[in-house]
């Protein structure tokens, strides 16, 4: 299984973050994305004419989009499906909602990342005023949860795809200059989330505890 | 956004700065008081800190690091400061340094009540607010965080309302604005009631400083309800609408001021000259036997302050009256630091501390005891640490065996014995690799030190404490298979003095026409304070030249690393806290 | 407050400043950046010449430099020669650009970290160190005769010390500090005896911001530039975090600020080296 993979990359690091939970092992294809801009080369419009990163290529089936591998991933190689609960029809729907709600601190959170990091010209007051609407949303869904014994965004014993789909934007959010602090629950979650057995680190996220 | 100084007004008390869900096991929250960032962590033991949210070594938030029960890693350097007293540790960067007693972390007092934790940061005048209805049971509301000041808040609290929580039990359709509401302004409080169809509720709601833009309200309702969901949704629903109302009536820029305190560079505060030497009146707590003529001691300061932090393989000076001075090894584990837990055994041949303690001092007796020094420490970057016992020679060790094992460190305890009887911690023990060597004869002794030590390896080091017979006989035996004489370390712990290390001279001090002489052991800093000699000093490596003084005349040994090359050979400065003189006299401008 | 419009003798103004990676600049581009607190526009003509100018009126030009891959301008008079890498001119080495990236910061911090060992076995752990291998060992720190900045016979142990690496090392480090926001490390090559040279230039685009330019020039044949990429990315997003919990964001030069210990030599001496050039920027002077 190959990955086409830019270390710095939130939408990356969700899938990396998946096949660490769930076991699989890969190899990274590193994409030049900074400074090299090979995802918008001709050379990779071949494997994605969108020139977006990630693509998974299992062995020949390739496929681009975070969310979208995710699904792939979990269906493939989770025996238990408790990742991508497709057996029961209200958390599957959940999981979708808040995979959605993924989508939206991508071109919020993540896009305020990319500016500050890499130059990305955005509105950036405006994304970030929008992330923290998000992030208080978020915030209040958790504190419910932890008052009712559940540990992630989508109720239940163990995390699902859209605990995966949050997380990066969210860890990484204060790269963008949004700051956290007003957001414990969100805070206590992301600390869960590096105590699932498989974690990993990337840079800019560290664990829960000293390495 | 004028530049009024906000201080003015800026609120003086205990406020709340998280809730009892925030400061969970292993983690670290960061809140922020009046403009103040807060690392606010709870340590396996229960007990609450709030910190100033910086590390003292380069200004990292601590925050971000690891609270691993017992102490709080920052995540730059991996420093690590102990639970309740915020002393440092250990420093990872030097691991054969015990860090000097000055590097603690600023700390704030703390209360839990109402499920709140509650802090001050202007002295600890003052107390937590006593409300009366909250004495009952109780519901901690979900608190909230808005984009507004304290004042702007606590004047909207007022036309705050909700339903009393009997009506949401029974799921009735009534709208809050239904209810009556009765507001009752505290000093940054609002107390509510509200009444409807028959039934009443009260709340008290607390306006939390974040800073003079922002602020937290944290809710807590006087009543326990069956059912808390639909009561805790009700009041987040509500309160939510309060927030977006305050929002837009307040034109303050939502955009976050930068911390407080932030802006200026931590600097330790300087060690006085002559704060060594005090002492702590410290009352026997606990006096209990621990194995065949062993007693162990707890010690707590009498004011009732936290004592300072003790270092693995560190000893503190008991006073036990005019002239009888004796030292004894903490035998703590990191995070033990409200109290100094000592070992003593009763030697029918001692001349007087040991027996004196062991048969005279009893529960609720009060002893003058020194701060704890190092001499020592306890490397942590050694893949496997062997830790060599004999008697009462346990004390520093059984501390360096609760360090290690804290630190996930690997190593072994060899603990020599004349009877089993004698063998204290054993419960503890039983948890490590120990192993027990009991009743040997001086030649058994020795050939078993022999296997233990085996061939050197760069990655083992020895820690041994015990009689000097059976210590002498260790080195003479690394000595003998090529041990480095920096790999096994000794403490003779029935020396109470320093083993000297290093030259002797003398100093003259050209104002105070004073001469004195600096013994092998000391510092120039130890004997200037010694001699009420005015200096100051901070961080007492040889780093940040506060001790410096003036040379008149004589070569400095200089072991700094503050002077620059051409100051190093102009001779005309020293610092007093590590440099020595490389001849027999130094002439200094004191 | 822009550098510019203050009284100031900080020779950080008449100063060269990296303000773009000149392998990122395309034919007729125009692109605005900011240095010292002030707008700047950079404009590339038809001919790949660049000319950089205040976004303020009036637009006279300002002085450039295209060297080392980047583009370099002065605020000021620029009186203080660009310093040199002799190594660029060597046979047989890679001359590279690794990135930019944005830190919310300020760069003499951002220099300090650069200059820091202890940190590897928590920060960059199993990379550029592993505990237990912890303790920084005593190493010498000189001011040259040109006053540039040195700290030699630095030693660590690493577990993967490049791209290079196959197994852990004992790595050999000198720093050299030619500048006030620049710093070059020349570091034991796992298969060379000639040392790497990693530099980081950091354009201080405020007091607390800088854009940094990692700069390379290795011995390496074999990596793609894409995997030498990676791996400075992902050590220079290890320390991005760490830099941005750091307060105060500007560099304290009273040496009672913050508590250093002797690993700290080479900070201590850039701190005090910094004192005595006069440099107020982007630091709290002592
Ligand atoms: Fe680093």
């Amino acid at each position: 299984m190959k990955l086409y993979d830019f270390v710095l990359s939130a939408n990356c690091y969700k899938v990396r973050l998946l096949l660490g939970f769930l076991g699989v092992s890969y190899d990274s294809e590193v994409i030049d994305f900074h400074p090299g801009k090979e995802h918008k080369g001709e050379a990779f419009r071949l494997i994605n004419p969108l020139g977006h990163i990630p693509v998974l290529d299992d062995d020949g089936y390739v496929l681009r989009d975070a969310h979208a591998i995710l699904v792939y991933l979990a269906s493939r190689y989770d025996p238990g499906r408790s990742w991508y609960p497709v057996t029961d029809p209200e958390r599957l729907g959940s999981v979708a909602q808040w995979m959605a709600f993924a989508d939206a601190t991508a071109s919020t959170a993540s896009a305020t990342r990319l500016h500050v990091n890499l130059g990305y010209d955005f509105d950036v007051d405006e994304r970030r005023a929008a992330a923290h609407e998000l992030f208080r949303v978020a915030d209040e869904h958790l504190w419910f949860g932890e008052r009712t014994g559940n540990d992630w965004f989508v109720p239940g014993p163990l995390p699902t795809l859209a605990d995966v789909a949050v997380f990066p934007d969210v860890v990484l959010a204060e790269e963008g200059g949004i700051d956290l602090m007003d957001y414990p629950s969100l805070v206590r979650w992301t600390g869960r989330v590096k105590q699932i057995p498989g974690f990993s680190v990337m840079p800019g996220v560290f664990p829960f505890e000293r390495a | 956004m004028s530049d009024v100084d906000l201080r003015d007004e800026a609120p003086t008390g205990w406020f709340p700065v998280a809730t009892e869900h925030d400061v969970i096991a292993r983690v670290v929250f960061r809140g922020q008081l009046d403009g103040r960032e807060l690392a606010v962590w709870r340590a396996d033991d229960g007990f609450v800190n709030v910190w100033e949210n910086r590390c003292l070594h380069r200004g990292v938030r601590l925050s971000i690091g690891c609270n691993d029960g017992n102490e709080l890693v920052c995540r730059y350097h991996a420093w690590r400061y102990a639970n309740r007293s915020a002393g440092c540790t250990y420093i990872p960067a030097h691991p054969a340094d015990a860090p000097s007693r000055t590097i603690t972390a600023q700390s704030y007092a703390a209360v839990e009540r109402y499920g709140l934790i509650w802090t001050t940061t202007n002295g600890d005048e003052g107390s937590v607010p006593d409300i009366g209805t909250l004495s009952g049971p109780r519901l901690l509301l979900r608190s909230l965080p808005v984009n507004a000041s304290p004042q702007t808040v606590r004047e909207h609290l007022g036309s705050h309302r909700f339903l009393p929580a009997a009506l949401l039990e029974t799921g009735t359709a009534a709208s809050a604005d239904d209810a009556e509401v009765v507001a009752d302004h505290g000093e940054s409080w609002v107390t509510i009631t509200a009444d409807a169809a028959g039934e009443s509720s009260t709340a008290v709601f607390f306006v939390q400083p974040v800073d003079p833009h922002r602020s937290m309200i944290r809710g807590v309702l006087a009543d326990a309800p069956a059912d808390e969901i639909p009561v805790l949704r009700h009041h987040a629903y509500e309160l939510g609408r309060l927030v977006r109302k305050i929002e837009e009536a307040v034109e303050e820029p939502a955009e976050r001021t930068p911390p407080r305190g932030f802006e200026t560079p931590v600097i330790l505060p300087a060690n006085p000259w002559g704060h060594q030497r005090a002492t702590l009146s410290m009352v026997v707590d606990r006096k209990a036997a621990v194995a065949a003529d062993i007693a162990l001691f707890e010690l707590v300061p009498e004011d009732g302050s936290t004592p300072p932090t003790a270092q693995p393989g560190a000893h503190i000076d008991l006073h036990l009256r005019p002239g009888l001075v004796r030292q004894y090894s903490i035998t703590n584990g990191p995070g033990e630091t409200d109290r100094y837990r000592i070992a003593v055994k009763r030697d029918p041949h001692s001349r007087g501390g040991s027996a004196f303690l062991y048969e005279a001092i009893e529960e609720g007796d009060t002893i003058e005891v020194s701060p704890p020094h190092n001499g020592f420490p306890l490397r942590r970057n050694i893949p496997r640490t062997t830790l060599i016992a004999g008697g009462i020679g346990i004390t520093p060790l059984i501390a360096m065996a609760q360090a290690l094992d804290a630190s996930g460190m690997t190593f072994d305890v060899h603990y020599f014995v004349a009877a089993p009887q004698q063998i204290a911690f054993r419960r503890r023990l039983a948890t490590y690799t120990c192993e027990f060597h009991v009743g040997l004869t001086p030649a058994q002794t020795t050939d078993t030190l022999l296997d233990i030590l085996g061939t050197p390896t760069p990655t083992r080091q020895v820690y041994a404490c015990g009689p000097p017979p059976m210590l002498d006989a260790l080195k003479a035996k690394a000595r003998a298979l090529n041990w480095p004489a920096d790999a096994v370390h000794v403490e003779y712990f029935e020396n109470t003095n320093e083993i000297a290390t290093d030259s002797s001279f003398v100093i003259d001090l050209a104002r105070s026409a004073l001469t004195l002489e600096v013994p092998s052991g000391s510092t120039m800093l130890d004997v200037l304070r010694a001699n009420d000699v005015p200096i100051v000093s901070s961080c007492e490596l040889g780093a940040c030249g506060s001790c410096a003084a003036t040379v008149l005349g004589g070569d400095p040994l200089h072991q700094d690393v503050y002077l620059n090359d051409a100051e190093r050979q102009g001779g005309q400065v020293v610092l007093t806290c590590v440099s020595r003189a490389s001849g027999e006299r130094l002439v200094l401008d004191l | 407050m822009p550098i510019a419009t203050r009284e100031t003798t900080d020779p950080v103004l008449d100063g060269w400043h990296p303000i773009a990676a000149s392998g990122e600049l395309s034919m007729g581009e125009q692109r605005r950046t900011r240095l010292l607190g002030e707008a700047l526009d950079i404009e590339i003509d038809l001919l790949g010449n660049a000319s950089v100018a205040r976004a303020t009126a009036p637009a006279e030009p300002l002085p450039t430099h295209d060297r080392y891959g980047y583009l370099w301008t002065c605020l000021g008079e620029p009186s203080i020669p660009l310093f040199e890498i002799p190594e660029v001119d060597e046979p047989g080495r890679r001359v590279l650009h690794a990135g930019t990236i944005g830190v919310h910061v300020s760069a003499p911090r951002a220099v300090e970290n650069f200059l820091d060992m202890a940190h590897f076995p928590y920060v960059h752990t199993d990379i550029l160190g592993v505990e237990p291998f912890t303790e920084v060992a005593e190493y010498d720190v000189h001011i040259d005769s040109i006053n540039e900045l040195w700290a030699t016979d630095c030693v660590f142990w690493q577990p993967i010390a490049a791209t290079t690496s196959t197994e852990g090392q004992m790595t050999d480090y000198e720093y050299r500090v030619p500048h006030p926001y620049c710093v070059i490390l020349y570091k034991t090559s796992p298969i060379d005896d000639r040392k790497d040279v990693i530099a980081l230039f950091c354009q201080p685009v405020d007091e607390e911001r800088i854009e940094a330019h990692m700069f390379l020039c290795l011995l390496d044949a074999s990596n793609s530039t894409a995997m030498i990429r990676d791996f400075q990315l992902t050590i220079f997003g290890q320390d991005k975090p760490i830099l941005e919990n750091q307060y105060p964001k500007r560099l304290p030069l009273d040496p009672r600020a913050e508590t250093p210990i002797r690993a700290d030599k080479v900070a201590i001496s850039y701190r005090r080296w910094l004192s005595d050039q006069g440099v107020t920027y982007a630091v709290i002077p002592a």
